[in-house]
């Protein structure tokens, strides 16, 4: 055994028998797939639209039993909030999508309810993010790019065929000026858990997250603000330590 | 179960509570569909037009928000009605846009009353003003002077009276050094053109020169004085002097309302000509103040050849492409008052990294204008031009 498995196996030993006082703490590993809206507006621009993409997230989440019905969590995260801008009709092909890396931190209050093993919950909280990077990929009209050249008695249908496409798939440069990194939001989500051997509660969940901070700093006068509405299915599985600890010493 | 109601309620109503935080989006309006009623609408329109749709934003240093502060309350005193008040209107906007570094930029007027006054151009009003200000050098020197002083005989030189005058002269100078000067970039539409004209049949002794001379000790293009005009220039005419791409810098768009709003930098380049071969002579591109837009991207072009040279003042400093402001989603807008805010569509950035907008593009060699020299049928930056070829 390497030293650094040894000493998480003895932390792992501590917490387990510091928590065997405390009712029940349960952490464990969830995940799943998101789609990002940006509540914003492109205003007048023609043919112009912002739309939802898809995104992952995984996350920790460490959950303390109150009582039988109400749990408080929190949750580190690595969760994506992506959307695109893109152009439609004539312009078709010309888009960008953005895609923003937040870590996330979000407190909930569990409420749940049905019977022992099978229960139905439902989560409200709220949570605080920090976008670390963004990466923007897409196409482009290149005005310095006309080749080859549309013949005097040719059509055109859109206007990538008047100025050629330029790809991009590039890091999201910061502008300090404009974004505003850190993200305030309210959550809430429902779900159904399942409860085996008293160890593993495996659970499914429908999870919002609705952006209170305008992604940018109020830089201009008349700014459109822009927010994030995320919506979510996830999976994941929560240990119990306390019943984990007590069978591994048991054995 | 009395309890876990009061919780489920209590949250519900906290998170519904917090939810109603959000700004509310505000509604942008398309500058033309603004109602010429008053003088508060005319600036609304503008001033969001501006706002909107000006693609220098993060280097221009106007702090347009004060603009808004300061001329708001200014324009609604006025009566739209009242010539007088129409007049001092003008002396707003001209105030607003004076130190706006696009170099292109023009506003012009479809009122009566403002018919007898000029179109607002900033920079124009700056070069003005500035010490070292002359007026562009007349087109009859290069068809006249320069054709007798300087060029070997069997030049070609011709004009064609459309939109504008178009104005060309070709020849050799030394039997093997090429020169070619135009006052405008309509060179492909007008070589392509079914009518005969005069710039054509220039344009094509130009391009067999550079064809069938064998022994090309250099090239000098002129573009003093040459306002400007046709992207597709660029590669039907420095495309026949190269045979790989050509990079010269990159453009970009505005990408959404937000003054910060751009779209990722594009490559600008130039695009070899098919059938022809790179020249390995020295280059030289003569530009002045008055070279712009596209003679400016065409400087540039030819700066950016290991064998190309820039001789002559630094150049305008309008850079910037103009189309239509729907196909890049910002650029040249029309407002109640206002005929056309002219302004680029586009940003570009010169290869080395720096965006010249505002300021000109710097030569290699400075040689001032001479207008002594000129008026005694010598011209100096030719001659510096000539010099760097020898």
């Amino acid at each position: 055994m390497n030293y650094r498995l040894f000493t998480l196996v003895i932390l792992f030993d501590l917490i387990g028998r510091n928590l065997k006082a405390q009712n029940r703490l349960e952490i464990g590993i969830a995940g799943g797939y998101n789609k990002n809206y940006l509540h914003s507006s492109t205003g007048y621009r023609a043919f112009t639209t912002y739309e939802a993409e898809s995104g992952f997230e995984i996350g920790l989440p460490i959950l303390y039993h109150i009582n039988d019905w109400f749990a408080m969590q929190i949750e580190p995260a690595y969760i994506q909030k992506n959307y695109q801008i893109k152009r439609t009709g004539f312009f078709e092909g010309i888009y960008q999508k953005n895609i923003n890396n937040y870590i996330q931190l979000p407190i909930i209050a569990q409420f749940s309810f049905g019977g022992k093993q099978l229960r139905g919950f439902l989560n409200m909280g709220g949570y605080a993010g920090y976008w670390t990077s963004g990466r923007v990929k897409g196409s482009a009209p290149n005005v310095f790019d006309n080749r080859p050249e549309i013949a005097d008695n040719e059509e055109i249908d859109h206007f990538l065929q008047v100025y050629q496409r330029y790809t991009y798939n590039e890091q999201y440069n910061f502008d300090s000026r404009r974004d505003r990194r850190i993200e305030l939001g309210l959550l809430a989500g429902v779900g159904i858990q399942y409860l085996l051997q008293e160890k593993y509660r495996f659970f499914v969940e429908g999870r919002y997250y609705y952006g209170l901070t305008d992604l940018q700093k109020k830089y201009m006068t008349n700014q459109t603000p822009r927010y994030h509405d995320n919506y979510g299915i996830r999976i994941g599985c929560l240990f119990n330590l306390k019943n984990i600890f007590q069978n591994e010493r048991s054995k | 179960m009395k309890r876990f109601n009061h919780y489920i309620i209590l949250s519900f109503t906290t998170l519904f509570g917090f939810a109603s935080c959000r700004k509310e989006i505000p509604q942008i309006n398309r500058p033309d569909d603004y109602i010429a009623g008053s003088f508060s609408e005319v600036f609304e329109a503008y001033w969001n037009g501006m706002n909107n749709n000006y693609v220098f934003w993060d280097i221009d240093t106007t702090n347009w928000d004060r603009a808004y502060r300061q001329y708001k309350p200014l324009f609604a005193q006025l009566n739209l009605t009242d010539s007088n008040d129409v007049r001092k209107g003008y002396t707003y906007f001209k105030e607003m846009t004076a130190g706006l570094i696009d170099s292109h930029y023009d506003l012009s007027f479809n009122d009566p009353w403002l018919a007898d006054s000029m179109s607002i151009n900033p920079a124009y009003q700056r070069k003005l003003n500035s010490p070292a200000y002359h007026d562009p050098i007349n087109p009859g020197h290069f068809y006249y002077t320069v054709s007798a002083n300087y060029l070997d005989q069997g030049w070609k030189r011709g004009f064609v009276n459309l939109d504008q005058q178009y104005v060309a002269v070709a020849g050799t100078i030394n039997q093997n050094i090429l020169y070619l000067y135009f006052n405008a970039f309509n060179l492909k539409s007008l070589y392509e053109s079914d009518d005969e004209n005069a710039v054509k049949i220039v344009e094509e002794h130009f391009f067999e020169l550079l064809k069938n001379t064998t022994n090309i000790k250099g090239i000098v293009l002129d573009v003093r004085g040459n306002g400007g005009g046709a992207l597709v220039d660029l590669n039907f005419l420095v495309g026949k002097m190269i045979d790989k791409r050509l990079d010269l810098g990159f453009t970009r768009s505005k990408q959404g309302n937000g003054r910060l709003d751009y779209s990722p930098w594009v490559p600008a380049f130039v695009t070899p000509e098919a059938g022809w071969k790179a020249v390995t002579a020295p280059i030289v591109i003569l530009a002045d103040a008055w070279s712009i837009s596209m003679a400016e991207m065409t400087v540039m072009a030819i700066k950016s050849l290991p064998n190309g040279h820039f001789v002559g003042e630094r150049t305008w400093g309008g850079n910037g492409p103009l189309t239509g402001n729907t196909y890049f989603n910002g650029g040249q807008f029309s407002s109640p008052l206002i005929n056309l805010t002219y302004t680029s569509s586009l940003a570009l950035k010169y290869r080395d990294g720096k965006i010249y907008e505002g300021v000109g593009f710097p030569p290699d060699l400075e040689v001032k204008y001479n207008e002594e020299a000129l008026l005694q049928g010598r011209d100096p930056q030719l001659e510096a031009a000539l010099a760097m070829i020898h």
